[in-house]
């Protein structure tokens, strides 16, 4: 799960955060526990102190624990709302006249994602995007609901029929970037994978111009057909 | 003379009903307190199996001993027997048994509820388990709309799990006002609400909640079955809003989420506080907590949506419930623990039980922190890393929280202790299994990205040992738990004796015999402090040894 967008590394280091933040309240719990039970256990015939505790040293320890939970609160917000913003392109990306991401639509359906491209190309299962270019997918569904996974890139979000959800990453380095669909949507929830492809702004240019020519030969070739009066 | 007498005529005896008659019908709330114990202890065993299936399968790569629709199944059906036939009647069942006796109740204030509440579950369960003659539900633990709409899920598995469900839940809510009358009408004198034990409290605390949850997901469920039998358009796209299923039913998950931790911690200070001979570190503190994390943690119910298309602020917003959570839980284990401190520790079964308790929750709950920050969240949803953090918290609060109450109150119910030397066995059993089981799925899912409810992952994606060791565990932890299973039913006949008052508790289900009459209490004292048991001992103790006084005995009377 290496990080490979701006909003990833944030994501990464918030992750630490967390872990540290777990870390250290289970070690403070359990050592405590069972130092206490080590220390305390079966002295025969010992009579026990009847001491309770006064309110002060609750609201002490309540207060510590307010701190703490408002610390990782602020934390939380100030990395989520980094991760989330729409990166601006890099030097080595897609030339935009506009400051707006590449936005390519991203539909979910039983058991398969489908992405269209701005020019009107198409392509499943995987999507082929330009590195160092900030992307923007809208989530849509067909049918139930999907969740769209790529660790690497973003994470997750759900594709739900009737809304539309966003992606945003930047992707760093060429290569190719999978992720396992993530809420059960039907028998072959668990096959249900995409691919991010991230190449150089050419090979991207290159291929979405492929792509929707090889699209409109397929379907010239079946208007063609038809007129013909063939059943392709 | 011959004088009329009264003549006193009796036909013989009324006929005797045999046993299982009298228990089926009865209104008593220990009778059913029972029933609703041994069966969720039945169906942990039934979630179990589901569960070894499932990770026998995940136990390879790319296995193919389940198909794809029977591991469905298998998780739509543990999910459902853990959440509303195993976690939820244990907690009530303990309360329903043991709150009106701690309150010194000669009965509940409803019983007929009762009655009905357990007719309910038990109709639920039947439901539930006659689908596996046709066709479970497919749909997962929650299954989420629009999959569960006819559309997608042709067959009646999901109109079978709703209505199971939903029996079960209003026979929950049943229960729930059945305890709140009973808690609020029929205490003893002197019982007022600053001196109820706080496992009476914690009943009080999840009838509330129960009362509030139960409801909305009854309301969901119903809208479903309409959606499905009569073409409505509540959760189906085109007209429905498939998000208002989960706002709905993840109010209500989240909700029995925190009962079944109330519940464990309830039972644990209860066990805390016998067995270290010392009162509770700071009962109100404790007290207060309980509510707090009713109402933060219901409220928290958006955690579960993420990732879902709702506005940055509601992700906020759920975020900061699930904080704020960190105090309320914190206060308590900070109590807990603090109340063994200067005590004399009895390690018996009950608290070695509830000491693993308070370890697995506080490791399940601080990493449940980590999914509260909303960017991490992005991240770890619906992982491994989700399903580990949520069976530590449960599995220590249901299994090892509910087991630690068993072996406590088990006295009380039979007469007789659970073996002693068995419990030990399956305790350390059940803590190599519970981390071998878990631990594993944390690294998976946090490291890899494991999915959850996949019925197979694939070899390429660095998770094979996890799972492998993952499935061991599973199987360790089961065996572990099975064997106080088998403890429970063997001691019930041949346990050693164990008194009316075995752990010198301090709240007054220990002043009455083992198991109690039916009217639960021949005389009742005046409650005049919150240790009403500690009192009475103490006046006994005080009147024997006055009695002793050789001096004044033993003078002869002249």
């Amino acid at each position: 799960m290496a990080p490979h967008s701006p909003g990833t590394d944030q994501i990464d280091t918030l992750l630490w955060i967390g872990f540290f933040a777990a870390a250290i309240l289970i070690v403070v719990v359990n050592v405590a526990l069972l130092a206490i039970v080590r220390k305390h256990r079966g002295e025969r015939g010992a009579e026990p102190r009847q001491v309770s505790s006064g309110r002060g040293l609750q609201f002490r320890v309540g207060g510590g624990l307010v701190l703490f939970a408002a610390v990782l609160l602020v934390v939380g917000v100030i990395f989520t709302d980094k991760a989330r913003e729409a990166p601006a392109n890099g030097p080595q990306g897609l030339e935009s006249k506009t400051a707006a991401p590449l936005t390519i639509e991203a539909t979910g359906q039983q058991w398969l994602w489908r992405y269209d491209y701005p020019n009107g190309a198409f392509s499943y299962y995987k999507v082929v995007v330009p590195v160092d270019t900030a992307v923007e997918l809208e989530l849509h569904s067909t049918d139930v609901i999907h969740t769209w996974n790529v660790p690497s890139l973003f994470g997750k979000r759900d594709a739900v029929p009737g809304k539309t959800n966003r992606v945003v990453f930047r992707a760093d380095e060429e290569g190719v970037y999978e992720g396992n669909a993530a809420t059960l949507s039907g028998q072959a929830y668990a096959s249900m994978r995409t691919a991010v492809e991230v190449v150089s702004p050419e090979a991207y240019e290159a291929f979405v111009k492929q792509q929707k020519g090889e699209i409109e030969e397929a379907q010239n070739r079946v208007v063609e057909l038809i007129e013909n009066g063939e059943t392709p | 003379m011959s004088s009329q007498r009264p003549e006193l005529v009796i036909d013989g005896f009324p006929k005797q009903r045999p046993g299982w008659a009298k228990l089926a019908t009865s209104a008593d709330h220990k009778d059913i307190g029972r029933i609703l114990i041994t069966s969720s202890l039945g169906f942990l065993f039934i979630a179990l199996v589901e569960l070894l299936l499932m990770r026998l399968q995940l136990a390879i790569p790319e296995n193919t001993f389940l198909s794809p629709v029977t591991f469905s199944r298998m998780l739509s059906s543990y999910g459902a027997t853990a959440v509303f036939l195993t976690a939820i009647p244990l907690a009530l069942g303990f309360f329903y048994y043991v709150a009106p006796l701690q309150i010194g109740a000669r009965g509940t204030a409803l019983p007929r509820h009762g009655q009905i509440g357990l007719g309910l579950y038990v109709a639920g369960a039947t439901v539930l388990y006659a689908t596996f003659l046709f066709t479970p539900s497919e749909g997962g633990v929650n299954p989420l709309a629009p999959l569960s709409e006819l559309a997608f899920l042709a067959n009646n598995g999901i109109d079978a799990w709703a209505t199971a469900t939903g029996l079960a839940t209003l026979g929950f809510v049943l229960i729930a006002i059945d305890l709140l009358t009973t808690l609020r009408k029929t205490r003893a004198p002197g019982m007022a609400w600053r001196r109820l034990p706080v496992f009476a409290w914690a009943a009080t605390v999840s009838s509330w909640l129960m009362l509030f949850i139960g409801p909305v997901l009854l309301a969901a469920l119903t809208m479903l079955l309409i959606d499905r039998n009569y073409d409505g358009i509540f959760f189906a796209d085109g007209g429905g809003a498939p998000l208002l299923w989960q706002h709905l039913s993840w109010i209500f998950f989240s909700g029995s989420y925190m009962l079944i931790l109330i519940f464990a911690f309830g039972a644990i200070a209860e066990i805390f506080s016998a067995f270290s001979g010392k009162p509770l570190f700071n009962r109100g503190a404790v007290m207060g907590s309980l509510v707090a994390i009713a109402v933060l943690g219901t409220l928290a119910w958006m955690q579960n949506m993420l990732t879902a298309p709702i506005g940055v602020g509601w992700m906020y917003f759920a975020m900061t419930m699930s904080l704020a959570l960190l105090v309320p839980f914190g206060l308590v284990l900070f109590n807990l623990i603090a109340t063994l401190s200067g005590g004399v520790l009895r390690m018996r079964a009950p608290l070695l039980f509830a000491v693993g308790a308070v370890s697995f929750v506080s490791i399940g709950l601080a990493s449940e922190l980590m999914h509260s920050l909303v960017g991490a969240a992005w991240e770890l949803k619906n992982t491994t890393d989700a399903t580990a953090a949520t069976h530590f918290a449960l599995v220590g609060g249901a299994v090892f929280g509910g087991f630690a109450a068993l072996h406590y109150w088990f006295p009380k119910m039979t007469g007789r202790t659970m073996g002693e030397s068995l419990a030990r066995i399956s305790f350390w059993t059940m803590v190599a299994g519970i981390l071998l089981a878990f631990v594993p799925l944390f690294l998976a899912g946090s490291e890899q990205g494991q999915v959850i409810d996949a019925y197979k992952f694939f070899g390429s994606s660095g998770v094979d040992a996890y799972n492998l060791i993952a499935s061991i565990g599973t199987l360790v932890l089961a065996a572990g738990i099975v064997m106080t299973i088998v403890n429970a039913i063997a001691s019930r006949e041949n346990g050693p004796e164990a008194g009316h008052d075995p752990w010198g508790g301090d709240s007054l289900e220990w002043f009455t015999l083992s198991p109690p009459e039916p009217h639960n209490f021949d005389v009742l004292p005046d409650v005049r402090s919150d240790r009403p048991m500690r009192d009475i001992r103490a006046a006994i103790a005080h009147r024997t040894s006055r009695d002793e006084q050789p001096d004044r005995e033993q003078q002869p009377v002249a």
